[in-house]
C-alpha cells in the first residue's frame, strides 16, 4: 500500500514528507498544533547556527514544499489515538477536534521530537523567579523582529537592555541530578550564536559564558567559537554556573572559574539558561500508542543504533529526527530524507 | 524583580543568607570586567589575547617554570581576559616579565596567539599602570649616568642634574635659590661647563657598547 502517515509536522516530518510525496506516496502528516514548523516556528527562532542564515529561508521553503505537494494531506490540530493491524497494513484513528476517523496506512514515520527543558527543577538558576533568568528559546524570541519585542534584547523586568548578559551552559543536561545525564548537543552552539547576536546588535553589552565544555563538533561550529573570542569579544569562562541570587537588587551568579582555582560572584543585568533538550509530550504519546520502545531518556529506540538506525522496535513503524535523541536542525532535515529512503524501500 | 532579597529560599530552606552567616565562605572575586581586556588588545603585540581558549599548550612548553614555577602565560591572560586585575599585581607582578622570549609558545598555539608578544604586552600593561614602584633616587641617578655614558661617552653636569630632577619629580627644588647660586659659583669658577664636550666618532664606540650590554 502506498499511503504513509507521518506524525509531527516538525522540521523532520516535513522533509520525511515532501521526499515521500516526490517519489509518488500518498502522504498524512499529522500535527498536533495548527502550525507547522514545530519547536523551530513555536518558539520563533530567528537565525540558524554556524552560518547565521535566517530561519525563515530554511523553514519556509520545507513548510511550502509540504504545503504545494498534492499528494500530502495535512492533518493540523489532530493526534493519533490508536493502532491496529501489522505492516504493511496498519489501521490509524486519528482525533481532531471534529470527531476521530480511521485510515490505513503502509508505514508510519513518527517524527515528533523534542521539547525544551524547562529549568524550573533546577532551582538554584532562579528561573521563574527572577524574571531576568530566561531561556536561550526565549532568547530566539526577543531577537526575533517578529517577536514580542520586535527583535530588541529588552529584559522582562523593566524592558531594559542589559548591558551585562551571562549565559549558563548544560541546563538540564549532562546532569544526573534531573536524569539527563547526556549531552544535549546544541547548547553551546546556540550559545555562540546567541551572544554573537547580542554583540552584532549592542556591541557595548559584555557576554559571559560559563561552561563545562564548550562541544564545537558540527561543521563550522568550532570556528564560530573562535569567531565568538576573537571578533566578538565574547568571554568564556570554565565553570558551571552554580546559583544565581539577588545582590543589591541586581542578579547575581556564582560559579568557579575552575581553570584558576578561583570561585566567583559576578553581578550581571540578565541570565540565559541554555536548556538543553528532552523527549517531547507527542514522542511520549506516540510510544504508547503504537507500542514502540523507548530508550531510558524516553526518546525513541532504534531497532539497531549503527545498522537500522531509523527503524523503530515495531516492523512498519520508522523513527527520525529529535526523537530519537537531541539534534539540530541540520541534522533532523538529514534525518527526514534518510528516513523516507527506508520507507519507500521498505514498501517497494 | 519577583522577590526583592538577597536571600534564597527554597521549600522553607534559607540557602545564602543566615545559615551561612556562622560558616567561613570560600574567598570570591567580584566584578568581572572585560575593561583590561580592551586595554591589552589596543597594547603593541596585544591584539591575538582573543584567540586564547585556555589549552595551556603556552605554559606546558614554557622554558621558564623550571627556574620560575609561577610564570604561567596561560594564566596571565586569563586574569586579564576575566578582570581580575588585583591578583596579577598581587601574585604576578614581578613575574610576567621573566619571559625570555624563546617563542616556543608562539610557535605551538594551536590559536595563533602571538603568546610571547602578548605577554611583553601585559608587562607594559602592569608598567603603564606604575605597579613596579617609583624608581629610588639612586636607580634615577644610575639610569641617567648610564644614558649620558652611552649616548655622549662624557658627562655633561648641568643636563645631568636637570634630567636628575625632572626624573624624579622635583624640577621646582632645581630652581631653588640654593641650587641656583651654588650653580652659579660652580659656573663662575669653572667647575662646570655650559655644554659638555663632545668625543669625536663617539657613536660607534656607543653602538658597540649597547651591543655589549643587549
Amino acid at each position: 500500500m502506498k499511503t504513509v502517515l507521518v506524525i509531527g509536522g516538525g522540521v523532520t516530518g516535513l522533509k520525511a514528507s515532501h521526499e515521500l510525496a516526490e517519489m509518488g506516496y500518498n502522504v498524512s502528516l499529522v500535527e498536533k498544533q495548527d502550525y507547522l514548523g514545530g519547536q523551530v516556528a513555536k518558539h520563533k527562532y530567528y537565525k540558524l547556527a554556524p552560518d547565521m542564515r535566517l530561519v525563515s529561508e530554511v523553514l519556509d521553503p520545507v513548510i511550502k514544499n509540504v504545503e504545494s505537494n498534492s499528494n500530502i494531506k495535512v492533518h493540523k490540530h489532530s493526534t493519533i489515538t490508536s493502532l491496529s493491524g501489522n505492516a504493511p497494513e496498519f489501521k490509524v484513528k486519528i482525533k481532531n477536534s471534529k470527531g476521530e476517523s480511521e485510515e490505513s496506512f503502509g508505514a508510519i514515520v513518527v517524527a515528533t521530537g523534542f521539547e525544551h527543558f524547562d529549568p524550573t527543577v533546577k532551582q538554584e538558576y532562579g528561573y521563574s523567579r527572577f524574571k531576568d533568568v530566561v531561556t536561550n528559546a526565549e532568547v530566539e524570541e526577543l531577537l526575533n523582529p517578529n517577536g514580542p519585542t520586535k527583535g530588541e534584547l529588552k529584559r522582562p523586568s523593566d524592558g531594559k537592555i542589559p548591558k551585562k548578559v551571562a549565559i549558563f551552559q548544560c541546563v538540564g543536561s549532562r546532569d544526573k541530578q534531573v536524569g539527563n545525564p547526556y549531552c544535549c548537543r546544541v547548547g553551546c552552539v546556540v550559545s555562540t550564536k546567541q551572544a554573537i547576536e547580542i554583540k552584532e546588535k549592542y556591541p557595548d553589552t559584555e557576554v559571559y559564558v560559563y561552561y563545562m565544555d564548550m562541544r564545537m563538533f558540527g561543521r563550522g561550529w568550532e570556528e564560530l567559537y573562535g569567531k565568538a573570542m576573537e571578533e566578538y569579544e565574547v568571554i568564556f569562562t570554565r565553570g558551571r554556573g552554580a546559583e544565581v541570587t539577588l545582590k543589591n537588587e541586581q542578579l547575581s551568579l556564582r560559579a568557579e572559574e575552575t581553570i584558576m582555582d578561583r570561585p566567583i560572584q559576578h553581578s550581571v543585568d540578565m541570565i540565559i539558561l541554555a536548556a538543553g533538550q528532552a523527549p517531547g509530550d507527542g514522542t511520549i504519546d506516540a510510544a504508547k500508542v503504537l507500542g514502540i520502545k523507548q530508550n531510558e531518556y524516553g526518546y525513541l529506540a532504534p531497532k539497531d543504533d549503527f545498522l537500522s538506525p531509523n527503524e523503530s522496535s515495531k516492523a512498519g513503524i520508522f523513527i527520525a529526527g529529535a526523537d530519537k535523541g537531541p539534534l539540530d536542525v541540520e541534522n533532523c532535515i538529514v534525518e527526514g530524507a534518510a528516513v523516507a529512503a527506508k520507507v519507500a524501500s521498505s514498501l517497494k | 524583580m519577583a522577590e526583592n532579597t538577597d536571600k534564597m529560599v527554597i521549600d522553607g530552606v534559607e540557602l545564602v543568607g543566615i545559615w551561612k552567616e556562622f560558616l567561613p565562605s570560600r574567598i570570591l572575586y567580584e566584578d568581572v570586567t572585560t575593561e583590561f581586556l580592551d586595554e591589552v588588545k589596543k597594547l603593541p603585540g596585544g591584539a591575538t589575547i582573543a584567540r586564547c581558549y585556555q589549552c595551556g599548550t603556552c605554559t606546558g612548553g614554557c622554558t621558564l617554570p623550571e627556574f620560575v614555577d609561577k610564570f604561567n602565560p596561560r594564566g596571565f591572560i586569563n586574569l586579564v581576559r576575566r578582570g581580575h586585575y588585583d591578583i596579577l599585581v598581587s601574585d604576578y607582578k614581578d613575574l610576567v616579565w621573566k619571559c625570555v622570549s624563546c617563542n616556543r609558545c608562539t610557535h605551538r598555539c594551536p590559536r595563533g596567539v602571538n603568546t610571547q608578544e602578548v605577554v611583553r604586552a601585559i608587562a607594559k600593561f602592569l608598567e603603564d599602570r606604575k605597579v613596579f614602584g617609583k624608581l629610588t633616587n639612586d636607580e634615577a641617578f644610575d639610569e641617567i649616568f648610564m644614558d649620558e655614558v652611552l649616548t655622549d661617552g662624557r658627562i655633561d653636569e648641568v643636563k645631568i642634574v636637570k634630567d636628575f630632577y625632572s626624573k624624579t619629580g622635583r624640577l621646582k627644588d632645581m630652581m631653588s635659590g640654593d641650587q641656583l647660586s651654588l650653580g652659579f659659583k660652580m659656573f663662575t669658577s669653572g667647575r662646570i661647563k655650559l655644554f659638555g664636550g663632545k668625543i669625536k666618532d663617539w657613536k660607534k664606540v656607543s653602538q658597540k657598547l649597547k651591543e655589549e650590554l643587549q
